[in-house]
């Protein structure tokens, strides 16, 4: 529990009062399902320790309610006065299963490759990007694997550059690059900066100035992620 | 909901403690800024050396707020106080290095992915 508390609300017919951050495990069924009760948020783990999120319900309140099931009409109690953090995970399902609402589901079951079929699709991406950086001498050029940190995306590419100029032609090279073979068009700075971001959705690239990369020493902030070997020879900062 | 006087903290390393918000940027006569939007602030109150000092004018990026903000999903995700992170120069290149407390995945459909790239969280 980190020191900022987090109200999550829910527009929802149940009344409950919920008081501490939830965030929700991701349940290894095949099927993608949004849970009616909270907002499922993952955290980014700067720990290596941290892979799996914990689910940390909150103590329900004493009063029994009665609360109607929206789908259904029929009625169910709440439970009463049980300290939900004591479960594990195999009671938490029955509950979930007894209690739970499907809200959205992709219809069938996802198998379990896909995921792996994605990342490899995206990191020859990657490293399509990093081969374009390298074309037009960036130096220092890395490609970190975050999916395991972050969920808003999976590889960053880093590069460094020495003038503005540089930087808006690596930044062309990429998005013509992107365009022709993959088909993606960044969102992100158009001019260059001394730090440029193209965001690619899955993947972030940035583009330093060598001043810059040191000050906010992006290397160091995910420190954790693996780092994937590039086919060509990195240049280094002089 | 910040609007000219609200009070904000400051969610980054850049030296400032407590922002006052003088305008909000986006329109003229607009009235609040939400998560995502640009207002000019005023230090109220800074760290003893550091760049930053007090009484100097800035920009600065709203990334929480006590109002809750509703997602096109029907949820809606609310913070406990008013927090802005510090932008430097006409670039749009933050100011501090590394950014406290959550922030709301809305700033990276307004471009400012580089403030969600250097969060602990995103929410």
């Amino acid at each position: 529990m980190h020191h900022h508390q987090v109200l999550a609300m829910q527009q929802c017919n149940r009344p409950l009062q919920l008081s501490q951050l939830i965030s929700c495990t991701s349940y290894s069924s095949q099927n993608v399902q949004m849970i009616h009760t909270s907002l499922c948020a993952s955290r980014p783990a700067l720990n290596a320790s941290l892979r799996t999120q914990q689910c940390q319900v909150p103590r329900i309140s004493h009063q029994r309610r009665r609360v109607s099931n929206s789908r259904t009409g029929a009625e169910m109690e709440e439970l009463e006065d049980v300290d939900l953090s004591q479960l594990d995970e195999e009671d938490l399902d029955v509950l979930f299963e007894e209690y739970g609402e499907v809200v959205l589901t992709d219809g069938k079951p996802r198998p379990v490759a896909s995921d792996v079929d994605d990342d490899a699709e995206t990191l020859t991406f990657a490293i399509a990007l990093a081969e374009a950086a390298n074309e037009v001498k960036g130096a220092e050029i890395q490609v970190l694997f975050v999916k395991p940190l972050i969920y808003w995306a999976r590889y960053f590419v880093l590069a460094t550059a020495f003038s503005k100029p540089q930087v808006d032609a690596i930044g062309r090279r990429m998005r013509d690059m992107a365009e022709e073979r993959f088909d993606h068009s960044p969102r992100g700075d158009t001019k260059p900066n001394s730090w440029t971001l193209l965001d690619f959705g899955d993947v972030v690239v940035h583009i330093f100035l060598p001043k810059e990369r040191a000050y906010y020493n992006l290397e160091e902030f995910y420190g954790n992620a693996t780092r994937i070997s590039l086919p060509f020879e990195n240049r280094v900062v002089q | 909901m910040i609007q000219t006087q609200t009070y904000l903290n400051v969610a980054d390393n850049s030296g400032a403690r407590k922002l006052m918000c003088i305008r909000v940027l986006g329109a003229s006569n607009r009235k609040y800024a939400h998560i995502g939007d640009v207002i000019i602030a005023v230090v109220k109150e800074a760290i003893p050396n550091m760049p930053l000092k007090k009484s100097e004018v800035v920009r600065a990026v709203v990334v929480r707020t006590c109002k809750e903000l509703k997602r096109k999903n029907g949820t809606s995700v609310q913070f406990d106080d008013n927090a802005a992170r510090v932008v430097i120069n006409q670039e749009g290149n933050p100011k501090g290095t590394r950014v406290f407390g959550p922030v709301a995945r809305e700033l990276r459909e307004s471009d400012f992915t580089k403030i969600v790239s250097l969060a602990p969280e995103v929410l």
